[in-house]
């Protein structure tokens, strides 16, 4: 938040008083403009096309575009680099959601893949993935998991209504 | 020394559980309703400790925000965002103290923060014309990651929270304002 202070042993006269209390008053209005982490820009900007991000801890996991190809990304926002995740992406899948947890351990993907769309879980250290069933049947779209990597919220169109399921993690 | 017939069911078991297979261990619920179980509800985002759930509800014919304790579905209504609907993209913070989501103000789509200790608003402006997607909120309210549309192309971009949020980390109090509980 903006504060306006006079500075010390100068006087504060009352058209340096109101000049504070109007630009205090504009800043509470127009909210103050958030400042970009300007390493990580460019980075992200360098890893071409990108959208549906999902941060926990040090960890930013996105869904970008390179070569024509969606793929899940995770990037270490310590390092500042991406963090291969073999296993996961395939050239015959198209993710839609990703979640990741604050460890960076567990990713949880929504994809379509050969015409259906799956639910599966992604662990690091086994560098394998987990398909989650639908039960009940329905078919799966945006997710999260929680930071603390127990729990996932998704969203199901099941019956022709949206629904959201909450799955815990083992 | 590990008999053979004993390898090869260790092997069976973990080729299962890495092929899918092994999902019958997966425990699923429906979210707790609370009196929404007939609305449809999209786009969740569960507190860092997984106490809370946000869901966009339909509520006459506007998306709006619906925040729950888990597991009893009770609602905590939040002070500052009525009459700005849509809302879309919710994220929570660890303890659920801070609530981000896209908001609707006049003609533009805007990012937002709702402290739920204070019951401040905290808007996030972006400069020029460029307007949210999504949002995603860090657990500590220390960085928020925003997918913008800029010359028709999606890109993320992370901002910097330090000093306009106080972290809100694991173990922290849970934020008791909110006001009163609502009954759907």
């Amino acid at each position: 938040m903006t504060q306006h202070r006079p500075r010390p042993g100068s006087p504060a006269g009352p058209s340096a008083l109101l000049a504070a209390a109007l630009a205090a008053l504009l800043g509470a209005c127009a909210g103050d403009i958030p400042r970009p982490l300007a390493g990580i820009d460019r980075l992200l900007e360098q890893a071409g096309s990108q959208g549906a991000p999902a941060l926990a801890g040090r960890w930013l996991a996105v869904i970008g575009s390179r070569g024509g190809r969606d793929q899940v990304q995770l990037i270490d926002l310590e390092t500042r680099g991406p963090v291969p995740l073999p296993g996961l992406n395939r050239p015959d899948a198209q993710p839609i959601s990703v979640g990741v947890d604050a460890s960076g351990q567990k990713l949880a993907v929504v994809r379509q893949i050969e015409g259906r769309t799956e639910l599966l879980l992604y662990r690091r250290a086994l560098m394998g993935t987990e398909l989650i069933a639908m039960q009940p049947a329905g078919v799966p779209r945006r997710l999260q998991l929680s930071a603390d990597g127990r729990q996932l919220a998704l969203e199901v169109s099941r019956g022709g209504r949206w629904q959201v399921d909450l799955i815990s993690v083992p | 020394m590990p008999s053979p017939i004993s390898g090869l069911v260790s092997l069976l078991l973990i080729s299962l559980a890495c092929t899918g297979c092994g999902s019958w261990s997966w425990q699923r619920r429906p979210a707790a309703g609370g009196g929404w179980d007939q609305a449809d509800r999209q786009d969740p985002a569960l507190s860092g400790n997984g106490r809370l759930l946000a869901s966009i509800v339909d509520q006459g014919g506007r998306p709006t925000l619906l925040l729950q304790e888990q597991p009893s579905g009770r609602r905590i209504r939040l002070r500052q965002l009525g009459g700005h609907q849509p809302h879309s993209s919710p994220s929570l913070s660890w303890n659920g103290r801070y609530v981000a989501l896209l908001i609707q103000q006049g003609s533009r789509r805007l990012a937002v923060v709702e402290d739920r200790a204070n019951g401040r608003l905290q808007r996030l402006p972006l400069p020029g014309d460029l307007e949210p997607e999504r949002i995603s909120l860090a657990p500590d309210g220390q960085r928020l990651a925003m997918e913008l549309l800029r010359n028709g192309r999606r890109q993320v971009q992370l901002f910097d929270l330090a000093g306009v949020l106080e972290p809100d980390r694991p173990g922290g109090l849970a934020a008791s304002g909110g006001g009163l509980p609502e009954r759907p």
